[in-house]
């Protein structure tokens, strides 16, 4: 009985205890409360330092080089080396253009029938083959573009005497798009469900059959947003063509003339001494982070479209 | 009446059965060897994309590894071709480019996935892939054509009001700004969209219920960040680290033009320097006989990086993916 009235009556020492304990559990939870928000607004403050210098980036870019992308002759001209009588003279891009658009439909026409089918076959098959040219593909996919560049050097002008080219910068490019090709192919045509390819074969389709009228249509979606992806990358890459196209002064569509790309004409302008090529440059870079963009948002809506439709 | 039995709805004998059998297994074939061709066109690729720039280096290898390896300067026309200094300079620039890039793209990744509203996410997100789609050269155009005036109106009279500037940075005084420091960070403005477009990724697929039933608990935001979210992303968040790594080892055309262009080591950063990939591409135009093989013999040992750092990160994500199978 004694015991029972002691605890509902607490004692004056009782109340301090009691008091003190809630003041340390406040002066902890603000602790915490505290480091929290010093942590979070530090990871904020890494947000704001990350934007700072891309927007920056954009900024400059769009504001230089708006002026320039704004004349016709940007696009239709040759270009032009300015002297002292005419510094101003610079000229157009459209052989960059043109060597661009070259370089990445040779590459494509290279890369894309192999890419798709290579990647088929990975997610088809369960080989020792299919194995390690998985762990290929993912490593080449990550391997630095200047390498491209040498073997194609090596292999198209030294070994098979081509010459410097847009075939041999499309090969390094191909080379580039490969394995990006192969390892978005592999998981489109891995995400086809096996009850489609079942039903077909249960009805007696062929297996080649089965494949092209009924996993590559349901892949597609998938395979072409990986090609557009790695035409978007090609199309950027400077190092590999740098190497081995031979900067042409012309327009030319022949595959075995030294072609010009918007990559090079960007970093051979912008160390000219010229100050309007160097004013022009902005111009290029434009144009091409416009192409690039251009081609990775449209693949992210068709990406995001067909998941829609699914 | 009586049971009518119906006939059977088409009768196979044994040999039509076996032909049909067959044409299918040979149409399969078929297909399947076209795959196989496919898989083994690009299996030689591959061999051949180590094998010639291998072989081509391979005079280099035999006659001047120790020069390739430890020797500094590169005499152009003839040799002795050096390749310290761009070991030096790569590492140099990759390891400040990754740190700046490491610690900065964290954050920016966590307050992506919890600090900014909900539908601003998806956005943000897209901006960050689509400056990891900028082409490098656009940032080394950048680096050169505004950040290296800045650098040299700005920053280098600052860093030299610096007590011990002198000891610190060297006797700074380059004219165009370019050095080893400026590389270092175009290449970190450029692998930040990279590392952030992983790193989100990663950490947004930490499981919900994890971080639900630790807020439960009553941790604060930053505890779960630190307790749950970061440990379970742990591994992916390496991944992410060493695939930048290998994006800035690898960069070339920034480099190049940033990175000021002189094959001697250097510890002191306001000074130009110079990575392997861009000293293959800026000096490939005019190199012949020896130094292409030297060059080659860079390119070799680029590899061995790249595809080192390639294994590691490959090796951590699966790793990752089997830790969130557990969880």
């Amino acid at each position: 009985m004694s015991d029972m009235i002691e605890l509902e009556e607490p004692t004056a020492a009782g109340h301090r205890m009691r008091d003190e304990i809630r003041q340390i559990s406040d002066k902890v939870r603000r602790r915490r409360q505290l480091r929290s928000t010093v942590m979070t607004t530090m990871c904020a403050i890494a947000l704001s330092i990350t934007a700072v210098p891309l927007f920056l980036l954009l900024y400059q870019l769009f504001n230089r080089g708006l002026p320039v992308v704004l004349h016709t002759g940007f696009y239709t001209q040759l270009p032009q080396t300015p002297n002292l009588i005419t510094p101003n003279a610079t000229g157009g891009i459209s052989n960059a253009i043109i060597g661009t658009l070259v370089l990445s439909l040779y590459a494509s026409i290279l890369a894309i029938p192999i890419g798709v089918l290579v990647g088929i076959y990975l997610a088809e098959s369960d080989s020792r083959l299919a194995a390690s040219l998985r762990v290929i593909s993912q490593t080449m996919a990550g391997a630095p573009s200047i390498l491209m560049g040498l073997f194609a050097f090596s292999f198209i002008i030294r070994d098979l005497h081509i010459g410097f080219s847009a075939l041999a910068g499309s090969f390094a490019l191909a080379v580039l798009m490969l394995p990006v090709i192969i390892i978005s192919s592999e998981i489109a045509v891995r995400g086809v469900p096996n009850t489609l390819r079942e039903a077909g074969l249960a009805l007696g389709a062929k297996p080649h059959k089965v494949s092209m009228k009924i996993v590559l249509p349901a892949a597609l979606t998938g395979i072409v947003t990986g090609i557009i992806l790695a035409i978007s990358r090609a199309i950027g890459e400077t190092a590999p063509v740098l190497l081995v196209i031979g900067g042409g002064y012309i327009n030319s569509w022949k595959p075995l003339d030294p072609v010009a790309a918007m990559p090079l004409s960007i970093y051979e302008n912008a160390k000219s001494e010229w100050p309007s090529l160097r004013t022009e440059v902005w111009g290029i870079a434009l144009v091409l982070v416009v192409f690039v963009f251009v081609l990775s948002l449209s693949a992210r809506m068709w990406a995001s479209r067909k998941q829609q439709a699914r | 009446m009586s049971l009518v039995i119906p006939p059977p709805p088409d009768f196979t004998t044994h040999e039509e059965e076996a032909a049909e059998f067959n044409s299918a297994a040979s149409s399969r074939t078929w297909y399947h060897y076209v795959l196989i061709a496919a898989a083994l066109l690009f299996a030689a690729v591959s061999v051949g994309f180590v094998g010639t720039i291998v072989w081509n280096s391979a005079p280099e290898w035999a006659h001047h590894t120790g020069t390739l390896l430890g020797g500094n300067g590169w005499q152009s026309p003839s040799g002795p071709f050096g390749g310290l200094a761009m070991i030096v300079g790569t590492l140099e620039t990759s390891v400040i480019a990754l740190v700046i890039a490491v610690v900065i793209g964290l954050g920016t990744s966590i307050s992506i996935v919890f600090l900014i509203p909900r539908r601003f996410r998806t956005v943000v997100a897209t901006f960050v892939e689509l400056l990891a789609a900028v082409p490098s050269v656009v940032y080394g155009l950048w680096g050169f054509l505004v950040l290296a005036p800045w650098m040299l109106k700005t920053v280098i009279p600052w860093l030299n009001s610096w007590p011990f500037a002198k000891e610190l940075f060297g006797n700074v005084g380059q004219e165009d700004g370019q050095s080893l420091l400026l590389a270092s960070v175009v290449l970190a403005v450029m692998i930040l969209p990279t590392f952030v477009a992983i790193s989100r990724e990663v950490i947004s697929v930490v499981p919900n219920d994890l971080i639900e039933a630790s807020l439960s608990l009553g941790a604060t935001r930053w505890q779960v960040i630190r307790e749950v979210v970061l440990p379970t992303a742990k591994i992916g968040l390496f991944g992410a680290t060493f695939l930048a790594l290998a994006r800035a080892t690898g960069e070339t055309v920034a480099v190049a033009l940033v990175a000021g262009g002189v094959a001697n080591v250097q510890f002191h950063l306001l000074y130009p320097g110079t990575s392997i990939a861009a000293w293959i591409a800026t000096e490939f135009g005019e190199a012949q006989g020896n130094e292409v093989a030297a060059l080659m013999a860079l390119g070799v040992l680029l590899m061995l990086v790249n595809f080192g750092l390639s294994l590691i990160s490959r090796w951590l994500v699966s790793r990752q993916r089997k830790v969130l199978a557990v969880v």
